[in-house]
């Protein structure tokens, strides 16, 4: 730990974060993150091909290679309490052009696991998975939608759950057995009330 | 609980041996059989009987190397386990086997304990068996009496964590060794004598270098090249790092030597049709393609005094057909009859037959006195015979348009470094002026992407480190910013791997004279279709921010790889690749410039990227290695020949056409058709031998009844 004499403690607090190799570094948090995202998270160089790659970096704070470093030295609590965590839209273009053939979009999918566990999760995606619950839609048809599908000379709803509800169910205990819809909807309204 | 339960088995072991042991006088016999009707070549074969089974004494001796062994085994558990094997009479362990003092002890054992064979178990045959045979020829053993048990790379290196595991595995190698050592004969290795010349394969700097060491120490050399001139790579750049020599200043004067020393035989445009032989007596035959233009000495044989091409270029000019030069990476043009460029040794013109419309208005201007060209020439085969052969094959640029994300032959100003090279250089295409291919123009931001295809590891590109890319892309940032007042380099990279003598201090040069360092790999580059522009995407790692820079010409430093045509090299001379392509040395770093095939070296990139100091080097190596069998006159050959029982053999010639090299015929004698085997040619391979429906072939050092001792070791004497 830097020593910061007499500096308000609020320097104090940024100098910590310096240091990766603490104690609330995770050693086998790329182990877990290598089993559920079936890619080879620890053979990351850094060389910077994924964020040069992501259409989400030029617009946003979310910078895909920072995830892979902290997926790489454990640093947990770091990775899964940064809001950026949710910002990609795996599109999947560093994995395409990684070199050292990573899948670095499958790595924030698996944080993104990881987080859900601790209920780290933003309330918008937790909308979706009532959305699904719901309709079988993360974004279900609406009346726009019908209207543009009738001009096109298709039907007003797709030949999905939207035509066929009696396949709701079946989705239904798909999300039920992960126990989706009953930790959404706690977590929602724990943060809503 | 497991020690116990060895204990019962190796009681059954012994009881097993024993009944073992009586079979083993019908082995003997057998052997015996065997061993008798071999031919009589005077020293090649034991004389029958020498040592049977019955009277072996073998030295086990094992190595902890360090701790390389010790560290994962029980040593001691299996020096214990060595003496219960039959046969053994001495067993002894050292730190480390191949010191003086481990093989001293070796002699010393044999001395006092009258030891008939000995097995050392340690690391592999090929690292040290040549140490310890000598100790076993010093203790007065023949030297074909050692035996080698690896209980290092194929046991504690595998299984590092498994410690009864490997000792129990040590146990069993030591086992099969000596079952193998008790039935060793005493073998006599061959001389052959050696062909006092050399061949070099490819004469770019590695094999132009290559040869000039051999003619000087006295060598005749052959100097193969399938290209129309000599220089390679080389001299198709412009400066060479990190000194700035002019690439050409400091090449020619070598291909000078090339073409004026006496003792090379220089021969351009052609290749290596096939060879055959071994070490000390290869006979290669060599295709000398038709080039349609006589030299004046080719000339003179034909009779036509003071003939021949001279250079002079009047063909050049009155040629109709128009090429792109391939020595300018397509980016200049020439005719059908044409020269590489200016410097070209040998300067003699060459037709390329795949574009030649046979006009014949080169002919006309040659003239009648020179007529040194003759479009009807066809492909001559040259037999030569030399004693060893240096490859110096080079390298291939990697298809960089494989790598689809930086737009190389979809966007114009996407050029590669070789390009590169020949636009920055006075005598290529653009006389030494740097113009973006799209407009002529001169590049203000020129953007270079290091391991274009290089460190990559997703099948398309390369996994390993071109190794010359970071320094001569550094001085390709130099040389735009001597040359282009104003102009910006921008060089993306990784790392930067200056790692040769005055390379660190370039790169401070550079960075110096105004480079810009990014550190981020290049993710995608796309053109600007108006301004033909580009915009190269990347991430500044150290600024954690993406970059989108627009710049005038991008440089992608492409990967290189090995040769389209090394698996026909691999194939002619016999030797092998690793598993990235390059031909494989005989040992990394102990023997970088031999092979698996003896007699043959390599030099230069086609046995791993290298820089042109490097390659200067193991070109100077392998020279030297080539030309020491030349001058001791003479090379032993290992004595693991196949041998003929003329008493079994039925004549049937099967083997013959099995024989991957050549070496058995059919011959006549006393009456009977039997087979013969040229023992210089013969690799011990053991095809012939494993097929022989009649069992008529001995294989010398792995005979049948030694194999089959060693497998009954393993079977008979492990756990059921």
């Amino acid at each position: 730990m830097a020593r910061t004499k007499g500096y308000p403690e609020a320097l104090e607090k940024k100098l910590k974060d310096q240091r990766f190799y603490r104690e609330d570094s995770t050693p086998d948090f790329v182990n877990r993150i290598e089993k559920i995202s079936r890619t080879m998270a620890h053979m990351c160089f850094q060389c910077g091909t994924c964020t040069g790659s992501c259409p989400s970096a030029p617009r946003s704070s979310y910078r895909i290679r920072k995830f892979m470093r902290r997926a790489v030295l454990g640093l947990e609590n770091e990775a899964l309490t940064d809001p950026d965590l949710w910002l990609c839209t795996t599109c999947y273009s560093c994995t395409d052009r990684c070199p050292r053939d990573i899948a670095p979009t499958d790595v924030i999918m698996a944080m993104r696991n990881i987080a859900f566990t601790h209920d780290i999760v933003p309330v918008n995606f937790l909308k979706t998975v009532q959305a699904i619950y719901k309709t079988g839609h993360g974004v279900p048809n609406n009346d726009v939608n019908r209207a543009a599908r009738e001009k096109l000379g298709l039907t007003r709803d797709p030949p999905t759950t939207h035509m066929y509800p009696e396949y709701m169910p079946g989705i239904r205990k798909i999300l039920d057995h992960y126990h989706m819809k009953e930790n959404a909807d706690r977590i929602v309204k724990e943060r809503e009330g | 609980m497991m020690v116990e339960k060895k204990k019962t088995t190796t009681k059954k072991t012994e009881t097993k041996k024993q009944e073992a042991k009586k079979v083993a006088p019908v082995k003997q016999e057998v052997k015996k059989q065997a061993a008798a009707p071999a031919p009589a070549a005077q020293n090649a074969v034991a004389a029958p009987g020498a040592t049977t089974q019955k009277d072996a004494r073998i030295g086990v001796f094992i190595c902890h190397c360090g701790t390389n062994i010790a560290g994962s085994m029980d040593i001691q558990a299996v020096q214990d386990y060595a003496k219960t094997i039959p046969h053994v009479a001495y067993v002894d362990n050292y730190k480390y086997m191949c010191s003086m003092p481990g093989q001293t002890l070796i002699q010393k054992a044999v001395k006092e304990n009258n030891l008939t064979g000995v097995v050392v178990a340690a690391c592999t045959p090929r690292l040290h068996e040549p140490t310890f045979r000598t100790a076993t020829k010093d203790a007065g053993l023949n030297p074909f009496r050692f035996e080698m048990a690896n209980i290092r790379d194929q046991n504690s290196w595998v299984h590092m964590h498994d410690r009864e595991g490997s000792t129990e595995k040590a146990k069993d190698a030591v086992r099969i060794a000596v079952a193998k050592a008790a039935l060793l004969q005493d073998l006599f290795p061959k001389s052959v004598p050696v062909e006092p010349a050399a061949m070099v394969v490819g004469a770019g700097v590695a094999g132009m270098q290559a040869s000039l060491d051999l003619a000087a120490a006295g060598i005749k050399t052959y100097l193969i090249e399938s290209d129309m001139s000599i220089g390679g790579r080389m001299s198709q750049l412009d400066k060479t790092f990190p000194t700035l020599d002019c690439s050409q200043c400091i090449l020619t004067p070598k291909m000078v030597d090339v073409g004026r020393s006496e003792k090379i035989e220089l021969m351009t445009w052609s290749e290596v049709e096939n060879v055959e032989g071994y070490i000390g007596n290869f006979e290669v035959t060599i295709k000398k393609k038709a080039r349609g233009v006589m030299t004046p000495k080719e000339a003179a044989a034909k009779g036509i005094v003071g003939g021949g091409c001279n250079g002079c270029g009047d063909c050049d000019a009155v040629c109709p057909v128009i090429k792109p030069n391939v020595f300018e990476v397509g980016m200049k043009p020439r005719k059908a009859i044409y020269i590489n460029h200016p410097q070209v040794v040998p300067l003699i013109y060459t037709i390329d037959f795949n574009a030649c419309v046979k006009c014949g208005l080169c002919v006309t201007a040659c003239g009648p006195e020179k007529r040194a060209i003759d479009l009807n020439m066809q492909d001559e085969f040259i037999k030569v015979k030399v004693g060893t052969v240096i490859l110096a094959t080079g390298y291939d640029i990697f298809p960089i348009e494989n790598k689809q994300e930086w737009g190389y032959k979809r966007y114009e100003n996407v050029i590669t470094s070789l390009e590169f090279e020949r636009l920055i250089c006075a005598s290529g295409p653009t006389g030494g002026h740097l113009v973006r291919p799209s407009d002529g123009q001169t590049p203000m931001r020129v953007a270079f992407v290091l391991c274009a295809g290089s460190r990559d590891n997703t099948g398309i590109g390369k996994p390993y480190c071109s190794r010359f890319c970071c320094m001569y892309s550094l001085k390709h940032a130099h040389q735009i910013v001597e040359k282009i007042p104003g102009c910006v380099p921008y060089i993306f990279y990784m790392d930067i791997r200056s790692f040769g003598k005055m390379y660190e201090e370039f790169y401070y040069r550079i960075q110096n004279e105004g480079a810009k360092f990014i550190r981020g790999r290049v993710a995608n580059i796309l053109e600007d279709p108006k301004t033909k522009n580009l915009h190269v995407y990347a991430d500044d790692t150290l600024l954690d921010r993406p970059v989108d820079m627009e710049v005038d010409l991008v440089v992608l430093a492409a990967a290189i790889e090995p040769k389209a045509d090394t698996n026909r090299t691999r194939k002619l001379f016999g030797v092998s690749c690793s598993q990235d392509g390059w031909l494989l040395e005989a040992h990394p770093k102990l023997n970088p410039c031999g092979t698996t095939t003896a007699g043959v070296f390599l030099a230069g990139v086609c046995q791993g990227p290298k820089d042109i100091p490097d390659t200067v080097a193991q070109a100077e190596g392998a020279a030297s290695a080539a030309s020491i069998p030349i001058h001791m006159g003479e090379v032993e050959l290992e004595p693991y020949f196949a041998q003929c029982i003329e008493e079994k053999c039925a004549g049937c010639g099967m083997c013959v056409n099995l024989c991957p090299y050549s070496a058995l015929s059919l011959v006549e004698k006393n009456g009977r058709t039997v087979m013969q085997v040229t023992e210089a040619k013969c690799k011990g391979c053991g095809t012939c031998g494993g097929f022989c429906p009649g069992g008529a072939i001995w294989m010398q050092h792995f005979a049948t009844p030694q194999i089959v001792a060693q497998i009954d070791a393993f079977l008979l004497g492990g756990e059921e």
